[in-house]
């Protein structure tokens, strides 16, 4: 029979009863899986940058200047355009260090909309193609041959920037014509948006523009050590010998940026916890309600034959339902939330990684059984009253 | 074997520090088939002693047999197996759940079940059209007069084919004429499907339509 008439039909039928108390529930129950969606995709999202970046790095240490680390976070995770930089001579002595396998490097210059460059604030990434071995694989991948003098490619997500958009035309780069062949597949790393040179072509930057750094100077060392040697031996090594650097292993990359989102990491779990209180106690309120509304109907069904589990099944179908709905209507929120934002929070924008879509899927689960979830864990107390009734007292009461 | 025995059955309530014997030292055997009436004042017992046969309520000392079987001995799930498949109740008020048609409230009882019958919608029908409501399957309980609310409750305690009906003054908000046709369907389904009628009434003339009448005073029944 099609319409055979069951609990879900008399648990459907309740759930319309009260649309405004329902409302509520559904509204109050939406927001919270929508924060918890948007707070989910925020901390993954950072995450997923800072793993991909320190993954596809190739390199063990990165050696800065030393109080530089912060800014080379800020080019590598955030995609921010920074300068600094040391002696090339450090060079040599990293790689004099017991332990260390090869090192190279690089110098990084921003350009400066409309004084020396065609192209609005940039990083521009110069690098030894004798000893590199950060671009250098991209670099094969993409183009199959080295950079000639006079030429760039760019990252992925630079093509934009640079209003080029297509290879084989030049491009205005500190006074240097430069030839654009071609465009790096995407890295995941904040090096996406960086237009790349030859470091032969330094000494003809110098010669055209103020970049302002002297030829003898570099921005970043990266380092690979042994097989076997003590990654940690080889930092303190660096560091102890050599006090005009900081060194940064490739699993800390990231560390600083997640400092300085400590806080709102904080804001976002004391919120969690506040709707999700909230939630939890509304839920119980209107569950407790609704089995004082309904204790006269559990007496008659229990009379009429309704087994514990009966009752128990009829709440839950409801309590499921509305959890369901809420937290799908809480999913596509906080989806949209996340999306809505991400052009708005600068943090969010310099992220090089979106969200996979194993990671969004995974966030609308969690979504789901948390929402589900908090209305059952609310709902338990009043539904464990309600099966346990005696029949007899609700029919006396009458 | 009768269909059921009530053995020296008590009934006890506490209420504060106070104790009150519902029903005291019962004893009765009801055949199958059987009609039978029970009188009395509000509050000597009556509900208790029907509750105390449909096992919606455990007894403080005695027992219930059912074909020979302690319904106290029974599980809550065997116990809800009782109600649902033997008793069709009939309650002193007005039972039925407002949000349902009346078709659903008559299947209600079929959705508690183990096993689901394919005629459950026919019989709805059936049982609307014999107390005379079929027009109204699709209302809601909000939609109808007292009287009708009762006559679809009186129909509801047929769904599951029971085989014995407690009915709590199940003629309490009808008219006389209704009164009388309702009386006329339960004699006959009495009759012709060998249902044990157990109803409780205040109406004495009611009462002496029925084969047997027993009167309840102060939680104490005895054969009138």
């Amino acid at each position: 029979m099609s319409d055979r008439f069951t609990l879900s039909s008399l648990a459907l039928h309740n759930l319309r009863r009260r649309p405004l108390r329902t409302g509520i529930l559904v509204a109050a129950l939406t927001l919270m899986v929508a924060a918890l969606v948007f707070a989910l995709s925020f901390v993954m999202r950072v995450n997923a940058s800072i793993n991909l970046t320190a993954e596809r790095l190739g390199a063990d240490l990165l050696v800065v200047p030393t109080g530089s680390r912060g800014a080379a976070e800020d080019i590598l995770v955030e995609n921010k355009a920074r300068s600094f930089y040391m002696s090339r001579s450090m060079v040599d002595r990293i790689r004099s260090i017991e332990g260390i396998d090869k090192v190279c490097y690089q110098t990084y210059l921003v350009t400066l909309t409309g004084l020396c460059c065609s192209v609005p604030e940039s990083m521009i990434v110069a690098f030894n193609q004798e000893t590199d071995f950060i671009v250098t694989p991209w670099l094969k991948n993409k183009l199959g041959r080295k950079l000639q003098k006079g030429e760039a490619i760019v990252g992925s997500e630079s093509a934009y920037n640079i209003n080029l958009g297509l290879v084989n035309v030049d491009g205005l780069l500190f006074g240097n014509v430069f030839h654009m062949v071609g465009v790096l597949d995407k890295t995941g790393s904040g090096l996406d948006t960086a237009v790349f040179i030859s470091d032969d072509n330094i000494e003809e930057i110098l010669k055209n523009s103020k970049a302002g750094i002297r030829p003898d100077q570099i921005s970043v060392i990266f380092a690979k050590i042994r097989k076997g040697a003590d990654l940690y031996k080889v930092m303190s090594e660096i560091e102890n010998t050599i006090l005009e650097v900081d060194v940064v292993m490739r699993k800390d990359i990231g560390k600083s940026l997640i400092t300085s989102l400590g806080d709102i990491s904080k804001i976002f779990y004391l919120t969690m916890v506040l709707s999700t209180s909230l939630s939890l106690f509304l839920v119980w309120a209107i569950f407790t309600a609704i089995a004082n509304e309904r204790t006269r109907e559990v007496g008659i069904m229990r009379a009429l034959g309704a087994k514990e589990k009966h009752v128990v099944k009829l709440f839950l179908i409801e309590v499921l339902a509305l959890g369901a709905i809420a937290s799908i209507a809480g999913i596509i929120g906080g989806s949209a939330l996340t999306l809505l934002t991400a052009k708005s929070f600068s943090i969010l924008k310099n992220l090089p990684v979106e969200l996979s879509v194993t990671a969004r899927v995974f966030i609308s689960l969690a979504g789901l059984l948390f929402g589900t979830g908090i209305c059952a864990l609310g709902a338990l107390a009043p539904i464990r009253r309600l099966k346990k009734l005696e029949p007899l007292l609700v029919i006396k009461q009458e | 074997m009768p269909q059921i025995v009530i053995q020296n059955i008590t009934k006890t309530y506490t209420i504060g520090n106070e104790r009150i014997d519902a029903v005291r030292a019962a004893s009765l055997e009801i055949e199958k088939g059987d009609f039978l009436s029970i009188v009395g004042h509000s509050g000597s017992g009556k509900t208790t002693l029907l509750s105390l046969i449909g096992g919606i309520t455990r007894p403080s000392s005695g027992a219930v047999f059912y074909d020979g079987t302690d319904i106290q001995a029974l599980g809550s799930d065997l116990l809800s197996d009782y109600r649902c498949e033997k008793i069709g109740f009939m309650f002193q008020f007005a039972s039925l759940l407002p949000m349902l048609t009346v078709k659903e409230n008559l299947l209600l009882p079929s959705a508690f079940r183990s096993r689901r019958s394919e005629i459950e919608e026919t019989k709805a029908k059936e049982l609307l059209s014999m107390v005379g409501l079929v027009e109204k399957i699709n209302a809601y309980p909000p939609q109808l007069s007292g009287g009708q609310q009762r006559r679809v409750a009186i129909a509801r305690a047929f769904m599951n084919s029971p085989e014995i009906i407690l009915a709590d003054e199940p003629t309490g908000d009808l008219d006389e004429d209704t009164e009388m046709a309702m009386m006329d369907f339960f004699r006959k389904m009495n009759r012709t499907e060998q249902i044990t009628f157990v109803m409780v009434t205040h109406n004495t003339d009611l009462a002496r339509r029925t084969q047997r009448q027993f009167r309840m005073s102060h939680g104490v029944i005895r054969q009138q």
